[in-house]
């Protein structure tokens, strides 16, 4: 199955097809069990529970092949659009984990093209979706917000790195922006931000099917990327650089300079020494991979590299990890916001997974960050949370 | 509606929808399409087998079809053939016991068979009868005769099925086999009881007679060792084949598979797998195993000299490539060159994959007849050879008979293929039917409205025992 985002929605409303139903994707079990000869290597060992979606509705239209089945009833036999249905095709998490699996029908693609029809057809969306966008639209970011996290209104607007900071560590966890600005500044590097010219990078648009909103936000943050002079786009949001890495191309064609995370950047740095550590960590720590910069852009390496290279951490990994990583509840922030109590309770079951292993999880997004964060404080799970740039900074003994 | 309300007071109403859009993602299988849907009225999920009684009698109350349902839906058809109320049992998925030193291990019936196997391979205990993918239950492995490998030397699931609980269509929970005395001081330890055996009632019953809630399984000691080979023969030397696949059986190797040239057809095609040799029409792969290398040595030695016997050419890495070769087959979809056959079906055909016959089952010595009718008809209907890449894939099994599967991929929305692969269906079925062939799988009907007429008395005695068991018919109805 080809990727839709490839294709013209129209070729692949024709193409798409059932998928085997075989249920690999979402049901409890190994999709490999052995060889006969010995279990499978971690890259095939996956996990009993994988479709968050499955697990908390339970019915099996929360499932890639329940979803894949109406996708291929909507575009070719007219099935109605109904609010059930709506809310079935938007309370996946977006996690990948069914792509991981299943590269015969690639599921999310129809779930994907999916929510565009849903757009297309004027259908209202999920309660706050339309909010959400309207704040997109009128004060480019998805929080209504107006002032930004001060760190970045000192830096310049124009660079070589540029430090595209997303909705997230601009207004929600400024802590976040202000950790990676100044580990980069120690760093020694000349760290810019586009300033005003920052918008929304599109995520919540992209996965709401709202794709022309999208690509107006590639248009116009790829050119203000071009005029600040940006040589390197450097993001600390796994959800933005997905975007940023996946689909700006997609939309304006090749980018005229490089896109990193910064998870990518602090291990490049390490490399280098030009990252120095000046206290211990002394704690047992635990890595949650962000599912959009996990399996959606295959960075499983970097992140834990960096926390190796903390003096004092023990680093230890979740029953779930790595390709196998379960998601954090957070969905895209699609079912963060339109369906808390599903996020609050995916968020839960990780929560406690990483408990079971650890005193702390870090994790590499501050989207994810600020769920498990808040999650873990409604429910009282006794855990350190940190983002990754938070952990560095108070590694390198910066004061924040 | 009063029944949505007492089935929403036995599971709670989470558990229970009547939404259009949750009830029409039930009514699918693969093998059908979506061509052909029966949607069921209302989606119940039962967690404990209490709660599957009490819904049984509140179906039988209402006089309301019941159609029991695990996740998948790849072969058989898992959704209803008539509407009322379709019974989730996915969230009935413990694995409840291993016992290593006996041999044996109950699950749920919802319980994925790959999870079982998993957990049984971990304690040196083997289900030679691998299913595709984690979605078949080990319950559905029962109640569907199941197409897989290793069932040369111990038969389908079936033969390794010691006992179930199972309630009647009527609510009554029943143990048969050695589920009968599951909670005694000896506990579940052989299928066989006092008395004639029950459990053979149930398999492959459709969930018609009753609702599988616990299984048992008798498991094997996990081999040591094990070998993959594969040889070939030119389409000619057809009663070569059949000697090699009878011998071989005879002697119940692990397992004996044989797949006709088309398999390979669209790899080939795409460039994607080395050209097979000119002459190589008919693969067989057969898998070994042993306890230490001396025996090994023998039963591969073994192989190569029935072969060789009969003219057959080594082909080296094939057999190897399904199992040895991460990601096994065991989950196709995962798998790139599965992921690359179906490309190449896209690209060919626009279509997806289809299984024409799943479950002929017949002598080893009808094999060249068999193949060569499904060629013959395939041929007359333009849906033999490339690019519609039907394949022959089977199975030999002890018993000295074999269990096939035909697929091809064909467009389901392109009426015109789909008519010509209905009229091959129909048209096979009558010759293999009066030839007193059986299908064991999808049992009837294979497709709605299907009457399968060649084996009367038992159908009669079936439909006896199903009107005493299941008055109401509220069970599956349509399967008997």
């Amino acid at each position: 199955m080809k990727d839709y985002t490839e294709m013209e929605l129209k070729d692949f409303k024709e193409s798409v097809t059932l998928c085997l139903l075989c249920a690999a994707c979402f049901y409890r079990g190994p999709i490999i069990p052995h060889n006969w000869r010995e279990l499978p290597p971690h890259e095939w060992s996956s996990p009993l529970r994988k479709c968050p979606s499955f697990e908390y509705y339970r019915f099996r239209s929360y499932t890639a092949p329940g979803r894949l089945t109406l996708a291929t009833l909507v575009f070719q036999d007219d099935f109605p659009i109904t609010d059930d249905l709506i809310k079935i095709i938007y309370t996946c998490t977006g996690c990948g984990m069914c792509n991981e699996i299943c590269p015969t029908y690639l599921p999310l693609y129809a779930i994907q093209a999916m929510r565009e029809e849903v757009v297309g057809s004027g259908n209202a969306l999920p309660k706050p979706l339309p909010e959400i966008v309207g704040n997109i639209e009128q004060f480019h970011n998805i929080f209504r917000r107006n002032i930004r996290a001060r760190v970045l209104e000192g830096l310049p607007a124009k660079g070589e790195d540029v430090y595209f900071s997303g909705c997230y560590a601009s207004y929600r966890v400024p802590n976040v922006a202000k950790a990676t600005v100044e580990v980069l500044k120690t760093a020694g590097i000349n760290i810019a931000h586009l300033g005003d010219e920052e918008r929304c990078c599109g995520f919540v648009p992209r996965y709401a099917g709202n794709r022309s909103l999208l690509k107006e936000l590639a248009v116009h943050n790829v050119e203000a990327m071009k005029k600040a002079g940006a040589k390197r786009v450097i993001l600390s949001c796994a959800h933005g650089y997905s975007i940023w890495k996946n689909d700006y191309p997609k939309i304006v064609g090749d980018l005229p300079f490089k896109v990193i995370h910064i998870a990518e950047l602090f291990a490049k740095l390490i490399d280098e020494d030009k990252i120095k550590f000046a206290k211990d960590i002394k704690q047992k720590i635990t890595y949650h991979d962000p599912c959009f910069l996990g399996r959606h852009l295959k960075v499983y390496d970097e992140p834990r590299k960096v926390l190796r290279s903390i003096p004092g951490t023990e680093i230890m990994e979740m029953e779930r990890y790595g390709k196998w990583a379960y998601c954090c509840g957070a969905g895209a922030k699609i079912t963060l916001n339109c369906y808390p109590n599903f996020a609050g309770a995916i968020a839960k079951e990780r929560l406690f997974e990483a408990r079971e292993v650890a005193d702390t999880v870090v994790t590499s997004c501050p989207v994810c960050f600020d769920h498990m964060k808040n999650i873990a404080k409604k429910e009282k799970i006794e855990l350190q949370i940190y983002d990754l740039p938070l952990l560095v900074a108070e590694a390198m003994d910066i004061q924040l | 509606m009063e029944i949505v309300k007492t089935l929403e007071k036995i599971v709670g109403p989470d558990s229970v929808s009547t939404s259009d859009t949750i009830c029409q993602t039930y009514s699918y299988s693969s093998q059908l399409g979506k061509a052909w849907v029966t949607k069921p009225d209302i989606v119940v999920m039962a967690e404990t087998t209490e709660q599957v009684s009490r819904i049984l009698q509140v179906a039988n109350r209402h006089k309301v079809p019941v159609t029991p349902r695990g996740a998948c839906g790849v072969g058989g058809h898992g959704g209803p053939l008539q509407g009322g109320i379709l019974l989730d049992l996915t969230a009935m998925e413990k694995i409840i016991k291993i016992d290593v030193e006996n041999m044996k291990s109950i699950a749920e019936s919802g319980c994925s068979f790959f999870k079982l196997s998993q957990e049984l391979f971990k304690k040196g205990l083997l289900l030679p009868t691998a299913e595709y993918g984690p979605g078949p239950s080990v319950v559905a492995s029962a109640t569907t005769p199941v197409n897989a490998f290793g069932k040369t030397r111990y038969g389908r699931n079936i033969d390794l099925v010691e006992g179930f609980e199972v309630v009647l269509p009527t609510g009554e929970i029943s143990r048969v086999g050695s589920m009968a005395y599951a909670d005694s001081d000896m506990a579940a330890y052989y299928r066989y009881i006092t008395g004639p055996d029950l459990v053979g009632l149930f398999t492959q019953a459709n969930g018609a007679f009753g609702v599988i809630t616990k299984i048992a399984y008798r498991c094997l000691r996990l081999p040591k060792l094990w070998a993959f080979h594969s040889y070939y023969w030119p389409l000619g030397k057809i009663d070569n084949v059949t000697k090699v696949l009878m011998e071989s059986t005879a002697i119940e190797m692990f397992d004996v598979h044989i797949n006709d040239r088309w398999k390979y057809a669209g790899l080939e095609h795409a460039g994607k797998v080395p050209p097979l040799p000119e002459d190589c029409y008919f693969i067989i792969y057969f898998t070994v195993n042993a306890e230490n290398d001396l025996e090994l040595k023998g039963k591969e030695q073994t192989i190569e000299d029935i072969c060789r016997k009969h003219g057959g050419a080594y082909l080296p890495d094939i057999a190897e490539s399904f199992f040895a070769v991460w990601p096994t087959f065991f989950s196709p979809v995962t798998n790139p060159i599965f992921s690359e056959l179906m490309n190449v079906s896209r690209e060919t055909t626009g279509g997806n994959y289809l299984s024409i016959f799943d479950g002929p089952t017949y002598p080893l010595t009808w094999f060249p007849k068999v193949y060569t009718k499904l060629m013959e008809i395939g041929k007359k209907y333009g849906i033999w050879g490339f690019p519609r890449l039907t394949v022959f894939d089977g199975f030999a099994m002890k018993s000295q008979v074999m269990a096939s599967q035909t697929w091809t991929f064909v467009d389901l929305k392109d009426q015109h293929w789909m008519d010509l692969l209905e009229r091959y269906r129909n048209e096979f079925r009558e010759w293999y039917g009066k030839k007193g062939g059986v299908f064991q799988s999808s049992l009837p009907p294979f497709v709605p409205n299907y009457v399968w007429t060649n084996q009367p008395s038992a159908h009669a005695l079936l439909k006896r025992f199903k009107g005493l068991l299941d008055p109401n018919n509220i069970l599956s109805p349509g399967t008997f």
